[in-house]
């Protein structure tokens, strides 16, 4: 099977998408994705448009009608849900397989 | 307070912003000569975007991403490239951008803007030059801004007096050309200094 391009996700990308399975607008994205993240992924302002720009241009996520003019609402397209799925079940894999082989070793 | 200054870096830009701040001078607009309002010296963190807008509403969403999360917006418009963001919320992040990246990622835009601005002058001077009056030719050959017939031939007193006399005029039909082949290869110039800052930029990783 031939792997999308898209793949692995960065921590940032798959952060975003999985944050927007509820659409919300900018400022509201970047607090979930740091909540997400357990404080992790930190992003600033500038770095948050970039990434949403590139995602809307991708397809993966889309800008929906919204009550405030001054501000979008951003949510997850069905392609975008697609990436993030097959992203997360890539990550599935390697927990499986490490688990497997790290069995009973003090890794666990 | 007004000042002329040119910038292509922006973190020379941001620097000297913030010193302007700290002797008492804060930004109020940039375009493109800076306007500043006197005020109590203050420590100010001020950072600098570089985007287009193609709509309205996006730059009014844009600015609206920054100042939710405690970053005013100075000065910069729809088209203006350049966007000056002042930080208000101390709690804020001390950095419009959080990775390497995208903090490069505003060279690369200036530096495609650039280029741009090339790609469209250069048909203007190629017509213009192949029109022979305003060509490359006359830095080649700068006689042929001179119109009086015959002009070459003469010597002594006779030529100098009419090349004197012309010279005024050839300068002035040579300076349009000259103008627009410097604004072409400063165009060149720029598209080079900001591959350069954005090449630098990338390879810096956390130096803000």
């Amino acid at each position: 099977m031939r792997r999308d391009k898209s793949l692995p996700l960065t921590e940032t990308v798959y952060y975003i998408l999985l944050a927007l399975t509820e659409p919300t607008h900018g400022y509201v994205l970047m607090q979930k994705v740091e909540e997400l993240s357990n404080g992790q992924v930190r992003l600033a302002a500038g770095t948050l448009y970039g990434a949403v720009e590139n995602l809307l241009k991708k397809g993966f996520i889309v800008s929906i009608p919204s009550d405030d003019a001054r501000r979008k609402v951003y949510a997850i397209s069905q392609e975008g849900e697609k990436i993030l799925h097959a992203d997360y079940q890539r990550m599935t894999h390697m927990l499986s397989v490490t688990e497997k082989i790290l069995n009973g070793s003090e890794f666990k | 307070m007004k000042k002329i200054k040119f910038f292509l870096n922006f973190q020379k830009e941001e620097k000297w912003l913030k010193q302007m701040a700290a002797q008492g001078y804060q930004l109020k607009k940039q375009g493109p000569i800076y306007t500043f309002e006197p005020a109590p010296p203050k420590q100010t963190n001020i950072k600098i975007d570089y985007r287009h807008f193609k709509k309205q509403q996006d730059f009014l969403n844009y600015r609206s991403i920054f100042e939710d999360s405690g970053w005013q917006h100075i000065s910069g418009t729809k088209n203006s490239g350049n966007q000056y963001f002042k930080q208000i919320d101390d709690n804020s992040y001390d950095d419009i951008f959080s990775d390497t990246t995208s903090r490069a990622g505003r060279y690369k835009r200036l530096a495609n803007m650039m280029l741009f601005m090339f790609v469209i002058i250069l048909p203007l001077v190629i017509i213009s030059s192949t029109k022979g009056t305003l060509g490359i030719d006359i830095f080649l050959n700068p006689r042929t801004l001179y119109y009086t017939p015959g002009l070459w031939e003469r010597s002594g007193l006779e030529f100098w007096q009419a090349f004197l006399f012309e010279t005024p005029f050839a300068l002035m039909r040579g300076l349009s050309s000259s103008i627009s082949l410097a604004i072409l290869i400063s165009y060149v110039l720029l598209t080079i200094k900001s591959l350069t800052l954005y090449r630098k930029a990338s390879k810096s990783s956390g130096n803000k």
